[in-house]
C-alpha cells in the first residue's frame, strides 16, 4: 500500500467528506470536509474542546463517525479499518501507555501488533530515532513526562506508517526537544509521510506546518497555507503619549485599515487588510507616538477566527 | 498471531502487578490450608476406623481428599477470580491504552479474546501451584486420576466462565474496585442460585453456575455440563466483544 502511494505524488492521502460527530444534542464535529496530500505537514488548531481530538480519534479509527466519511490512502476507515490502521501511526492526546513494561519490551509489543516487518529491528530503529537508548530498558512507570511523551511518538512510528496523526505531539516537551521533535516530523515528510499534527503552540504551527486548519465549535474556520491567512489581514498595536480627539479618524483615514479600536490609556489597535505600519506611524508621531506593535502573528489570526475564546 | 501478542502481553502484566502476586498467594494459601485440614481429619479418621471392618472401606482417598480438597478449591476460585478479572478493560480504560488497542490494526475479536487467554494462562499457573496436593497422595495411595482430572477441568470450566463475566464488567468501567464487586456479586448470585431450586431439574439449578460441578469431580465429564460452561464463556466474550464495539460507536 505504502508503496503504492508513493508511485503517485501530489495524491489526495486523506480525504475528508462530511464528517460528523454527535454526543446526544451538540455536535462535536459538524460536517468537516478536508483533504491531506502525500507528504504535506497540515496543523489543527482550535481551542480546547473545538472538536481537534475527535476528529483525529476519528480518522485513527478509535472512534466511529455519525455521519460523513474518511478515506486515508483511497481505504475508507470506517469499512475497512484494518487496511487504514496499518499504514497509519497515531499519538493519542494522552500517549497510551502500559507502564509495567520497558520501554524495549512495550515498543516490541507495539511492533508486532501493528504489524511491523522485523520486529525487533523495528523497535531498535525508532529507539534511536526518537532518541530513547538510554532509557530503553527502563520501565515507562520511572521515566518523566518528555520521555513518556517520546515514547509515545515512537510508538506511532515503530511499523514505518506513511500517515501519520499526531494529538499534540510536544505536549510535556522541554523546548530543545520540542525543536527535536520537530526536526523529526520534518525529516518523515521529507520522505513522504503524511502528517496531521494539532498543537496549542502557535509558533510551532508556524515553523513546522505548511497549512492549517483552523477548527472551532466543530467547525472548519479556516483552512489555508499559512502564509495565506496571514493575508487575512494584519493588526498594530500602537501607544500615544497625547491621545488627541481626532486620531482615531485619522487612523481610520490610512488606506487599507479597516477598524480603528480605542483601548483606553492612548492605546489603540488597529485593524488592516495590508500592512499599514508605516503609514500608521506617520499619522501617529504628532500625538507622541511611543510604541508601534508590528505585524500580527498566527495567534492574532486564531483569536480573531475562534472569536477570542482562546 | 495477534491474538497470542495480546494475550502474553496480558499474561505477563497479571505478573508485573502486586495484585496478581497476591491473587497467587492468597490462592494457594487458602487452598493449601483447607487441604492440610482436610489432610489432618483424614489421617486421624483412618486411624479411628482402622479396625472397624465397616468404617475402613468408607475412607477412599476420593471421597474424602480429593473430592473435598477440589470442592473447596472452587469455592475459592469462586472468590479470588473476579480479582484477576477487574483489571482487564477497566484498567486500559483508566490509563487510556485501549486506544493503543484499537488503533491497531487487531479487531475487537481478537482484543477480547487475546485477553481472555492471557487470564485463563494465570488461571493455569494457579492451577498447577496446587498440583502438589493430588500429586502428593500418589506418594502412598493409588487416587483415581479421572477424578483428579475432572477436579481441575471443573476449576478451569468454572473459573473461566467466571472470568469471562468479569470480563465484561472490567469493561463497563475504568474503576477496578467496581469492576471486582460487580463480578463478585454476578458470581455468587449465579452460585447460590441452584439454592433456590427445587430439586435438580428446576430451572434455578440448570441455570446457577455451581451446580454443573458435582459430576466432573467424581470423574464423569457430561458433555452437556462441558457445553453449558462453553457457551457460558462464549456468551460473556460475545458480550464483551459487543460491549467495546459500542464504545466506539457511541
Amino acid at each position: 500500500m505504502a508503496k503504492g502511494l508513493r508511485r503517485n505524488h501530489g495524491i489526495r492521502v486523506i480525504q475528508v467528506e462530511q464528517l460528523t460527530k454527535v454526543y446526544g444534542s451538540t455536535a462535536a464535529v459538524d460536517h468537516l470536509d478536508f483533504q491531506v496530500a502525500r507528504g504535506e505537514i497540515v496543523g489543527f488548531l482550535g481551542v480546547n474542546g473545538a472538536g481537534k481530538s475527535t476528529t483525529m480519534r476519528m480518522l485513527a479509527g478509535a472512534l466511529g463517525a455519525t455521519h460523513g466519511r474518511a478515506l486515508i490512502g483511497g481505504i475508507d476507515v470506517f469499512q475497512n479499518p484494518r487496511a487504514v490502521k496499518q499504514m497509519l501511526g497515531y499519538l493519542p492526546e494522552f500517549p497510551p501507555l502500559y507502564v509495567d513494561m520497558t520501554v524495549r519490551e512495550y515498543l516490541l509489543f507495539c511492533a508486532r501488533i501493528k504489524g511491523a516487518k522485523r520486529p525487533r529491528e523495528a523497535v531498535e530503529r525508532v529507539i534511536a530515532q526518537v532518541a530513547l537508548t538510554g532509557v530503553a530498558h527502563r520501565l515507562i512507570d520511572h521515566l518523566s513526562k518528555g520521555y513518556r511523551q517520546r515514547v509515545g511518538i515512537a510508538q506511532a512510528l515503530v511499523h514505518e506508517p506513511s500517515v501519520l496523526i499526531l494529538d499534540e505531539p510536544s505536549s510535556g516537551l522541554d523546548p530543545a526537544q520540542r525543536v527535536e521533535i520537530r526536526t523529526l516530523v520534518q525529516e518523515l515528510a521529507a520522505g513522504d509521510v503524511t502528517v496531521v499534527l494539532s498543537t496549542h503552540v502557535l509558533p510551532e504551527v508556524e515553523a513546522l506546518c505548511e497549512r492549517v486548519i483552523i477548527i472551532h465549535q466543530g467547525r472548519i474556520v479556516a483552512q489555508d497555507r499559512i502564509d495565506a491567512l496571514r493575508g487575512l489581514g494584519t493588526s498594530v498595536r500602537l501607544r500615544v503619549a497625547r491621545p488627541v480627539d481626532d486620531l482615531r479618524a485619522r487612523l481610520g483615514a490610512v488606506p487599507g485599515v479597516r477598524e480603528v479600536t480605542d483601548l483606553g490609556d492612548g492605546v489603540f489597535s488597529v485593524a488592516a487588510e495590508i500592512d499599514v505600519r508605516t503609514e500608521v506611524a506617520r499619522v501617529a508621531v504628532d500625538a507622541g507616538l511611543l510604541e508601534l506593535g508590528g505585524s500580527r502573528g498566527l495567534e492574532d489570526i486564531f483569536l480573531q477566527l475562534t472569536g477570542g475564546a482562546a | 498471531m495477534n491474538v497470542l501478542h495480546i494475550a502474553r502481553r496480558e499474561f505477563g502484566a497479571t505478573f508485573s502487578t502486586a495484585v496478581g502476586w497476591l491473587v497467587l498467594c492468597g490462592f494457594l494459601l487458602l487452598t493449601g490450608v483447607f487441604w492440610f485440614s482436610q489432610f489432618t481429619y483424614y489421617v486421624t479418621e483412618s486411624a479411628n476406623v482402622v479396625f472397624n471392618p465397616y468404617g475402613a472401606p468408607m475412607m477412599t482417598v476420593a471421597e474424602h481428599l480429593v473430592l473435598p480438597f477440589f470442592g473447596n478449591t472452587l469455592v475459592v476460585a469462586l472468590m479470588v477470580v473476579p480479582a484477576i478479572s477487574m483489571r482487564l478493560f477497566a484498567e486500559e480504560l483508566r490509563s487510556r491504552t485501549l486506544e493503543l488497542l484499537l488503533t491497531s490494526p487487531v479487531s475487537t475479536a481478537e482484543i477480547v479474546l487475546g485477553k481472555y487467554l492471557g487470564a485463563l494462562g494465570f488461571l493455569g499457573v494457579m492451577a498447577l501451584g496446587t498440583a502438589y496436593a493430588p500429586a502428593s497422595l500418589y506418594l502412598w495411595a493409588t487416587p483415581d486420576w479421572g477424578a483428579v482430572a475432572g477436579g481441575y477441568l471443573a476449576f478451569l470450566l468454572l473459573s473461566g466462565a467466571l472470568l469471562a463475566m468479569g470480563m465484561l464488567c472490567s469493561a463497563f468501567t475504568n474503576n477496578q474496585i467496581v469492576a471486582l464487586i460487580l463480578s463478585f456479586s454476578a458470581g455468587l448470585a449465579l452460585y447460590v442460585l441452584a439454592w433456590l431450586g427445587d430439586g435438580p431439574d428446576a430451572w434455578q439449578t440448570q441455570l446457577s453456575i455451581g451446580s454443573h460441578l458435582e459430576d466432573f469431580l467424581r470423574g464423569a465429564v457430561r458433555l452437556s455440563d462441558v457445553v453449558y460452561y462453553l457457551s457460558f464463556i462464549a456468551f460473556f466474550l460475545f458480550a464483551t466483544h459487543q460491549r467495546l464495539e459500542s464504545t466506539r460507536w457511541r
